[in-house]
């Protein structure tokens, strides 16, 4: 009997779609009666977020949830995977998810000693305390938290100021008016109660600038220490929790739109205009530093531009 | 052996004076960014980092002065209780279990700042500061850490205390 | 694979053989910690425990607590606290027991400016108590009421023990900071009262030895009071008006405070200065050792299952919920009289929170009750803090004494919990009216 560690940075239990996806696999691992248990450590209760990476190169934590642009630091090439406007919509989402892009990544994960188990792409919006977000001149002057080094790049060249302040300050920082603006995933911008301090929220909907790539990530060393039984056990585990949160990524969405709505908060749209001003601008931001310090950085984001 | 002790001391206090130093720093800096943002409207994208690594800093660096100041805060009532013989046997006991800790601390926070340093790691953020530069602070000072605990075992030997603490606010009378 | 009960019971025997030599809390903590580690997950775990002390202290929202020390220490170390104290006895003399309500406003007053609570104790005990000697209050209502009054430190904010319980728990750092106020003051008044009850108890005459001080002396007291009141409405003003976040405003106050010991009370001679950050850093490499250790326990306890475990034996337990919090309170207490207020809130907070949320209490008012069985901690032997304080700046009375002048405290904060208990309000009624 092999009991497996995963961790993740979400509340346990209590329904959220990556907490979920970690106990579909245990679940369907442990009735494929492999000799094979997963213990669950949910809401960071065993290591940080930013730590679970370097656990499980070293083989310390088995299995985890994890947004991948938090390794960026160590492996420059995951920013690709929180990178603005790159993903676009929930269905583009599905189709990038087979694409040479997405190969290239997985290859570099791999050659980091990690093995992903399921895709996920959860997308985010913008909300402001001043007006709605859409075009790039509408965030201009407004003090921003931008989720992510790459989009702290392209919202300063459209004239924001960033405040790089950790998420769990978001709400007092819009309260008391140290922010004007932030922009995050839709789950966390329901968790952290945003709707009651901003005026208009732009919901991610066809046009999304803002995805982010959160895979279930195992760790190489344990995943040889398993017979093949139990990794077709674990990979099948993963492709059911895969399908499961293909369903219920755009149901996040739906509900980040209901909440806001009904706390009164005015709702906003990127149009196609909106959307390729800011892409045009990400070329000259975030794209050009990306491809200038990473290796490969520009094939990366051709290739991911380049999926239908 | 005097010599000893008197060259780590010295060490130590030259970095309980970097500890000031950076925060000190932390505090310039804390200000500067609140006037950058709330007076000039202007991005602030690295002193966050910068004040966080200051402090952290400050923590491992300092930690050596403020174990000869006695500052480490420990529950003094059985040592307070025994007459000198016994206290002195508890006492080493109770420093030898400190330099274990500080450096199988200082050796796994060695291999931390190593593979940073090796492999080019760098914060995952705009400033993209290179990690080994916030993870030296670690082995370095928590390293004179434990030279300064083997000094303060030789100054044991000569019939001082370990754990008789000053008051933290002794400074102030 | 040992049981996480039988596990557990190892770690804390070995934890309390090593406290018991002495040597510092924070080693023994992570001592005990790396050796579970190596023990359970092999020499491995060695290439994780760096970065996870690391991480544990790599937050920003910490880097408040050496600014707000920082504050207290630059406060402490001017006259501050002389001035403040001698203005309100000027105001308050005729008044009976005009100087216990003086002393004790000061403290409270002053613990607006510092997150600890020795710097409190310190600031307002050195004028304080031989004041109250010299005028014939018993030395241990003198000493009894400082330590008390400086425990005030950690309640009323800032407050370094709070913006700790608001990391360990996630909770907002500026709620926790409102949340305090109210029951600061009820303490405040708590001690008052039992002061003068039990200087007439011992049959102490207020009228014996107050002088008489004119309108003008009086008027004359509170420009020195002026500086001190700025910076307070300073602090709030960048709090709670959009300027800076929490972590921030600490370092504005810092910056207010050193500036204001130097430019109004002239310390500004490099020695001078040095003593305040030398005391700042001694106080908060202390505290952030035992975070950084703390961050490794909790990990050794999370991977060991016993933390899990733990929480899941209360909640079976399924008691009445009052009974819980009573049992909850009365381990604290245990725990405050052995280990400091930073060290019990970072073992416990985590594994405690969600059993008392899930019981229904709001959390920001148990940080309250937590804050108030710590401060608690602070006066009671073995280890309490304020009582060496107290030591140090009154050596001639004797620790017995401090600790007989005490003891009639602890039942107040005593009662201050249960008058919190009956009326939540008192903890959440500023915060919620401030910030919905
Ligand atoms: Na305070
Ligand atoms: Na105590």
């Amino acid at each position: 009997q092999t009991t497996l560690r995963a961790s993740h940075q979400w509340p346990g239990g209590q329904g959220d779609i990556r907490d979920e996806m970690v106990q579909i696999i245990k679940r369907e691992v442990e009735a494929a009666d492999v000799g094979l248990q997963i213990q669950i450590y949910p809401g960071a209760s065993l290591f940080k977020p930013n730590e679970q990476w370097g656990a499980l190169t070293s083989g310390q934590l088995d299995l985890s949830a994890f947004p991948l642009d938090y390794a960026s630091g160590r492996v420059p090439q995951f920013s690709a995977t929180l990178m603005p406007g790159l993903v676009r919509n929930h269905e583009r989402a599905q189709r990038l998810n087979d694409s040479p892009f997405m190969e290239e990544i997985k290859k570099t994960i791999e050659e980091n000693n990690v093995v992903v188990i399921a895709d996920a792409w959860l997308a985010g919006g913008f909300a402001s305390k001043e007006n709605c977000i859409t075009g790039p001149d509408s965030i201009q002057g407004q003090v921003t938290r931008a989720a992510g080094p790459a989009f702290e790049q392209m919202l300063a060249a459209a004239g924001a100021s960033i405040s790089s302040m950790p998420s769990s300050e978001v709400y007092t920082g819009m309260q008391t008016g140290v922010l004007d603006a932030a922009n995050t995933s839709s789950g966390s911008f329901i968790s952290y109660r945003l709707y009651e301090q901003v005026k208009c929220l732009t919901v991610p909907g066809e046009n999304a600038l803002w995805f982010m790539y959160e895979p279930i990530l195992m760790s190489k060393r344990s995943w040889d220490r398993l017979n093949e039984e139990q990794q077709q056990a674990l990979m099948a585990a993963g492709e059911t929790s895969e399908q499961y949160f293909a369903e219920e990524a755009q149901k996040v969405d739906q509900e980040l739109e209901k909440v806001f709505s009904e706390n009164g908060v005015e709702i906003a749209r990127m149009s196609e205009d909106d959307y390729n001003a800011w892409l045009e601008l990400a070329q000259e931001s975030s794209y050009k530093q990306f491809a200038e310090n990473v290796d490969g950085g520009q094939e990366l984001i051709d290739m991911a531009l380049e999926v239908e | 052996m005097r010599a000893y002790i008197a060259i780590v001391s010295a060490l130590s206090r030259a970095g309980g004076i970097l500890a000031m130093l950076l925060l000190a720093a932390a505090v310039l800096v804390t200000c500067q960014m609140i006037v950058v943002r709330y007076f000039l409207n202007a991005s602030t994208v690295w002193q966050t980092e910068f004040v966080i690594y200051s402090i952290v800093a400050a923590t491992f660096i300092g930690s050596p002065a403020v174990l000869i100041d006695r500052g480490h805060v420990g529950v003094e009532v059985l040592p307070n209780m025994l007459s000198p013989g016994p206290r002195f046997w508890l006492e080493l006991a109770g420093a030898i279990a400190g330099l274990v800790f500080c450096i199988l601390l200082a050796w796994s926070g060695g291999i931390f700042f190593y593979e940073a340093l090796t492999r080019g790691w760098k914060t995952s953020t705009v400033w993209a500061l290179p990690l080994w530069i916030p993870t030296l602070p670690l082995p370095l000072g928590i390293g004179l850490l434990a030279l300064q605990y083997t000094a303060e075992m030789l100054k044991l030997r000569q019939g001082e205390r370990l754990t008789a603490s000053e008051l933290p606010m002794e400074e102030l009378k | 694979m040992t049981s996480p009960s039988v596990s557990g019971a190892l770690l804390l025997i070995a934890l309390f053989a090593l406290l018991a030599t002495g040597m510092p809390i924070a080693f023994a903590l992570g001592l005990v910690s790396i050796g579970a580690l190596l023990l359970t997950s092999g020499f491995g775990s060695m290439e994780i425990i760096g970065e996870t002390f690391f991480g544990g202290l790599a937050t920003f929202s910490l880097v408040s607590i050496p600014m707000f020390i920082l504050m207290g220490a630059s406060v402490a170390s001017s006259p501050a606290g002389r001035d403040l104290y001698e203005a309100l006895d000027r105001w308050l003399n005729r008044v009976p027991g005009g100087l216990v309500l003086s002393n004790l406003g000061a403290c409270s007053l002053f613990s607006a400016l510092s997150g600890s609570s020795p710097a409190t104790c310190a600031a307002i005990g050195k004028m304080g108590i031989p004041a109250m000697v010299e005028r014939g209050y018993p030395k241990s209502i003198a000493a009894g009421s400082i330590a008390a009054g400086g425990t005030l430190g950690i309640l009323i904010p800032p407050s370094v023990t709070m913006i700790v319980y608001g990391i360990a728990t996630e909770t907002s750092i500026g709620r926790l900071f409102l949340a305090g106020i109210l029951p600061g003051v009820m303490l405040t008044a708590l001690f008052m009262i039992w002061t003068i009850i039990s200087c007439r108890m011992k049959g102490y005459s207020f009228e014996q030895m107050a002088r008489r001080f004119t309108f003008r002396e009086r008027m004359q007291a509170l420009p020195r009071v002026l500086p001190f009141l700025l910076i307070v409405v300073g602090i709030l003003y960048v709090l709670y008006g959009g300027v800076a976040t929490p972590s921030e405003a600490a370092g504005a106050g810092a910056l207010f405070c050193i500036i204001l010991a130097a430019v109004i009370y002239r310390i500004w001679q490099p020695s001078r200065l040095t003593n305040i950050f030398r005391t700042t850093i001694k106080e908060s490499v202390m505290i952030m050792m035992i975070i950084g250790a703390s961050e490794l326990f909790a990990f050794a306890l999370s991977s060991l299952f016993i933390t899990q475990s733990i929480a899941m034996w209360i909640s079976d337990m399924d008691v009445n919920r009052w009974v819980l919090m009573g049992i909850i309170n009365v381990f604290l207490l245990v725990a405050g009289f052995f280990l400091p207020p930073v060290a019990v809130i970072l073992m416990t907070a985590p594994i405690l929170l969600p059993l008392v949320t899930q019981a229904g209490f709001d959390p920001y008012w148990f940080a309250v009750v937590l804050t108030i069985n710590m401060e608690i901690g602070l006066i009671t032997p073995p280890v309490g803090l304020n009582l060496y304080v107290i030591n140090g700046i009154a050596p001639d009375i004797p620790l017995s004494t401090i600790l007989k002048g005490s003891l009639p405290y602890v039942i107040c904060m005593v009662v201050g919990i249960l008058l919190l208990c009956i009326f939540p309000g008192i903890a959440t009624w500023l915060p919620t009216a401030l910030m919905g």
